[in-house]
């Protein structure tokens, strides 16, 4: 569960806030369309919902856990089920792909055994296992997408958000990623796509959150 | 397959700098070592040791010295007297007299004293039977002398202590800097482990046994480029060390090679075979210390 009340983000050395008086209330297992023109604050509420800073003010719950009072072990603790897929994939180019997607198991303790079989599992379904012991700097910009993809999928988390994630994959590929995303929200993860992709948002008709210069438009979380 | 977790640490020039500071901390134990000797030396001495200046021009000189020769024996806590030939105490005052010109001994004119060394335990007082036997005798206890020389021993022990500490920290510091700079230079990966909620002790560990490793390798680099200074060392120390078949050149194999350095004192010895140890440790610490703060900007 997500559970915002009047939150602003202010980052470090800007003037005015990014997000102002933010109130959302998403239950566990839904999905969200997060849309907005560019500089609408979307990227700013994903890093908030992402743990990536914490409110400048209001409230703020995520998975039963209030943010602005938690200490940094509890907010550790909640990124491990946060799974992020950023605009820019942010992946770490001197390890491989596998090291890469390895990673949110392998801070969780899991056996290399159990890892290497879960991450080549996946790697396969995204069709990028072939990738496994290359750098990611060498892949495309799919290619890359998908391997951010396939981190963000391996922890099974109960929450996934997703910047752009099909701007990168071609059409088939976009499509099986939205099913696999229903799949998700399926087994109870609450799973918030930020797009710009209208046709996508046609395709898979779902409630969405509009953003506004920094705000919830006045029809927001519009079904 | 390695099992990553966290990114490492880009070394940069870090085992040359630790392995120069492990050389530089080397060579200030050796001096400290030597200049510990020293001061036990001095301060043994300044406690057990007393001269005793005897005129010749007095009346009946040599039966007077006899008597108080045989007075100080008689003493309880007087382990040994010498009496210095007239050769030595020519040479002793040959800074001031000069040498001594055919046959002569001294000055013209003027005849040189006879020179009492006088051991003893420390706290025996030699006063009371000097001045009773031969009260022209002048005593001087060397406790004075040694008392002073032994605080220059100690003002020069504490001066090598600062040396080792300041080259401790300084190591510690280009530590740091290295540690910082590679952090610095891998934000954006330590960032990603972060966000995907590594712990902050998980990453900074994780760097922190990299700068220990490469600390360790750097402090046995150090301990190899020092290894012809302390033989060298204990080449020039081997006349004086009283033990028989030693070997007085560079040595040249293992054998004689370790036998030489043997001579140096075995706390020496411990002191510079812990180097890498401590070079390790102070790595791991500085690297952790560093890296928790860098992470502390996060949030």
């Amino acid at each position: 569960m997500i559970r915002l009340r009047d939150v602003s983000l202010k980052p470090a050395g800007v003037g005015q806030p990014v997000l102002h008086s933010m109130t959302l209330n998403i239950p566990q297992g839904e999905f969200r369309w997060l849309l907005g023109p560019s500089g609408a604050g979307k990227s700013s509420l994903l890093r908030l919902l992402t743990l990536g800073a914490r409110p400048a003010s209001g409230q703020m719950d995520i998975l039963g856990t209030s943010i602005t009072n938690a200490s940094r072990g509890a907010l550790r603790n909640l990124r491990r089920r946060i799974g992020f897929v950023p605009q820019d994939y942010r992946l770490i180019g001197e390890w491989t792909v596998f090291d890469n997607v390895a990673l949110p198991l392998r801070l969780r303790g899991r056996s290399e055994r159990d890892i290497r079989q879960e991450v080549f599992s996946v790697l396969e379904w995204l069709d990028v296992a072939a990738h496994a012991h290359s750098r990611p700097t060498i892949l495309s910009g799919g290619e890359q997408q998908r391997v951010a993809i396939a981190r963000a999928l391996i922890g099974r988390p109960d929450i996934l958000l997703a910047d752009e994630p099909t701007n990168a994959l071609e059409e088939s590929q976009a499509r099986r990623l939205l099913s696999t995303f229903q799949e998700l929200i399926d087994l109870g993860t609450t799973v918030i796509v930020a797009t710009h992709n209208e046709g996508l948002v046609r395709e898979a008709p779902a409630p969405s959150i509009m953003l506004r210069d920094g705000t919830l438009d006045p029809q927001a979380v519009k079904p | 397959m390695s099992r990553r977790v966290s990114p490492g640490l880009r070394s940069g020039s870090l085992p040359l700098l630790v392995a120069l500071m492990t050389l530089l901390a080397g060579l200030a134990l050796a001096g400290l070592t030597g200049i510990q000797a020293l001061a036990e030396g001095w301060s043994r001495a300044a406690h057990s040791a007393a001269t005793i200046e005897i005129p010749t021009d007095i009346p009946n000189a040599s039966d007077r010295t006899n008597a108080l020769i045989q007075a100080l024996k008689a003493m309880n806590g007087v382990t040994n007297i010498q009496k210095l030939s007239t050769d030595k105490v020519q040479e002793l005052l040959s800074p001031w007299l000069g040498q001594p010109v055919g046959s002569h001994k001294g000055l013209p004119g003027l005849s040189l004293p006879e020179v009492l060394i006088v051991a003893h335990t420390p706290g025996t007082d030699l006063t009371t039977t000097v001045h009773d036997t031969l009260p022209e005798a002048v005593l001087q206890e060397d406790l004075q002398w040694g008392q002073r020389l032994e605080r220059l021993g100690t003002s020069l022990t504490g001066c090598a202590w600062l040396a080792v500490t300041l080259i401790a920290a300084i190591a510690a510091l280009s530590i740091g800097m290295t540690v910082r700079r590679s952090v610095a230079a891998q934000k954006r990966a330590v960032e990603i482990v972060h966000a995907l909620g590594a712990a902050d002790l998980t990453i900074s560990s994780h760097i922190a046994g990299r700068a220990a490793l490469l600390s360790f390798l750097g402090g046995i680099a150090g301990l190899v480029l020092l290894t012809p200074l302390t033989t060298s060392l204990a080449t020039t120390l081997s006349p004086f060390a009283h033990q028989s078949a030693l070997p007085t050149a560079f040595p040249t194999t293992l054998d004689g090679w370790w036998t030489t350095l043997r001579i140096l004192p075995s706390s020496l010895l411990k002191e510079l075979g812990a180097l890498p140890f401590i070079a390790a440790c102070l790595g791991w610490l500085t690297a952790q210390g560093v890296v928790l703060v860098w992470l502390r900007r996060l949030p």
